[in-house]
């Protein structure tokens, strides 16, 4: 373990909208000692050196969302990073906001046209007309085929780093498509086909363009462009796969396999 | 913009394609020339021939070639579950492009030189 | 979208089809003249492939193109526009290039 404290240049992009024509670059130095966090040293620099310095943050531990941002090119939450792991050869370290997202102050965007997305495709269950009794039951296999997909925070980092949601706003996103894949191949809903219907239009699952960056970005190592295929695969024959739905609705009282405990 | 190897992909094959789509139209206008005749045709084809043409040919190859290599790489990542090897698949999409180019391209150099 | 689907299926033929172009028309590299060109397209087998090569090369082509033009948020308005040009351009350039192929 090394024991010698780095000094770092952080540079973080400034903007305030009711001063500045345009963003600029600040300076700090900060000692990157071990296990100090870009969050860490944020709050570092907030306290003793700039309190206008303005971020978002809540948990501290990667499950809230709040602190993504852009890190040397880069998105990713800033609570769970070290940051002597981003330190470039010349000892800087280069933090700005969430790109393609406007700006509202230094290292805060708006979310609006996020938030707008992920609602468009409504990310809640449609449920079945024949509610069990008890719970829901579903196999392993078919929590397996979610591929985590409920384990996303919804931090925005798979979307502003993604080049047609930069070309074109009306690009519903991986973030949402994630959460349609969720959906759609949850057998609890009850909706598939009118899912696949809504995906297929112009701004859907069409317009991605398997760049990638979401997957880098994804600070819960989720994919979305695999997501994305399987809807796209889905989409072909979303008839039989909604009538398959139907089937599978019906036995969802039932237990399947053995229940732990009897 | 974002960086990364995917945008750099990305970038290379709409570059590749969008060149390739007036070469379309171009070949398509130059071999019309048969229409007026054959020595419109060879007097075309006489003029395409000239080395300097001969050296484009190999940028319109590498074009070609990297925007099919790249296009099956798009391919596979729709049929089959590659994403995780995302970066190594561009990594020899690129490769192989370079080898045929390469492999493609010599004969063609030779060719001009020679002429 | 078909328009996707239909990038796809030509791309895959678009595969074979050049392949084969670069092989049987380019290689080895030499002067072509209206004789080289003969040697193969008085054949009808090759004229017809050409022309099936030339309508899959256009539809891979002109949807790419719309694609690209689209995808970009200040032209999204004209799809409407942008797919009608491209189909009569396609149109066009297949009927010009067909006759071409068939005056060899």
């Amino acid at each position: 373990m090394s024991t010698t404290a780095l000094s770092v240049t952080v540079r973080i992009q400034r903007f305030n909208p009711d001063v500045d024509k345009k963003p600029y670059w600040d300076e700090f130095k900060v000692e990157a000692t071990q296990g100090k966090t870009i969050l860490d040293a944020l709050h570092e620099i907030k306290e003793e050196q700039d309190g206008s310095v303005t971020f978002q943050r809540s948990c501290r531990h990667a499950i809230c969302g709040s602190c993504a941002m852009n890190v040397n090119g880069q998105n990713m939450l800033v609570c769970e990073t070290p940051l002597r792991e981003h330190v470039d050869r010349k000892g800087r370290i280069t933090i700005r906001p969430l790109p393609y997202l406007p700006i509202i102050k230094d290292l805060v965007v708006d979310r609006t046209r996020f938030w707008e997305q992920y609602l468009r495709v409504k990310p809640w269950l449609i449920p079945p007309e024949n509610i069990p009794e008890k719970e829901f039951r579903m196999s392993e296999d078919e929590v397996k085929a979610l591929h985590d997909a409920e384990h996303c925070i919804m931090c925005g980092a798979c979307y502003s780093s993604c080049q047609v949601v930069a070309l074109n706003k009306s690009y519903i996103g991986p973030h949402a498509l994630l959460k349609a894949f969720l959906r759609v191949m949850d057998p609890r809903d009850s909706a598939p086909a009118a899912r696949l219907d809504d995906l297929d239009k112009g701004d859907g699952v069409y317009r991605c363009h398997t760049i990638f960056n979401c997957i880098d970005a994804c600070p819960k190592k989720l994919n979305p462009t695999e997501a994305i295929e399987t809807l796209r695969k889905l989409a072909m024959k979303r008839q039989a796969f909604e009538d398959a739905r139907r089937e599978r609705q019906q036995q969802l009282n039932e237990p399947i396999g053995p229940v732990p405990g009897h | 913009m974002y960086r990364s190897t995917g945008f750099l992909s990305f970038l290379l094959r709409r570059v590749t394609g969008v060149a390739l789509v007036l070469y379309l139209l171009l070949h398509i206008w130059v071999i019309g020339g048969i229409n007026s005749g054959a020595d419109t045709f060879n007097s075309r084809m006489e003029f395409l021939g000239k080395p300097f043409f001969r050296v484009l040919e190999i940028g319109l190859l590498a074009a070609v070639v990297y925007h099919g290599i790249d296009g099956i790489r798009l391919l596979m990542v729709h049929y089959l579950n590659v994403t995780e090897y995302r970066k190594s698949l561009l990594y020899a999409a690129l490769a192989v492009s370079a080898i045929l180019v390469i492999a493609g391209g010599l004969p063609i150099l030779l060719f001009a030189l020679e002429g | 979208m078909r328009i996707f689907l239909m990038q796809r299926l030509t791309a895959i033929a678009l595969l074979v089809f050049l392949t084969l172009h670069m092989v049987v028309v380019h290689y080895p590299p030499g002067h072509i003249d209206v004789s080289r060109v003969l040697d193969r397209l008085h054949d009808p087998l090759w004229k017809g492939i050409d022309i099936a090569f030339l309508f899959v090369v256009l539809v891979h082509a002109l949807t790419g193109s719309y694609m690209v033009i689209t995808d970009v948020e200040r032209f999204d308005v004209y799809k409407r526009a942008l797919a009608g040009i491209a189909v009569v351009a396609g149109v066009a350039l297949f009927i010009y290039g067909t006759q071409t192929i068939l005056a060899f």
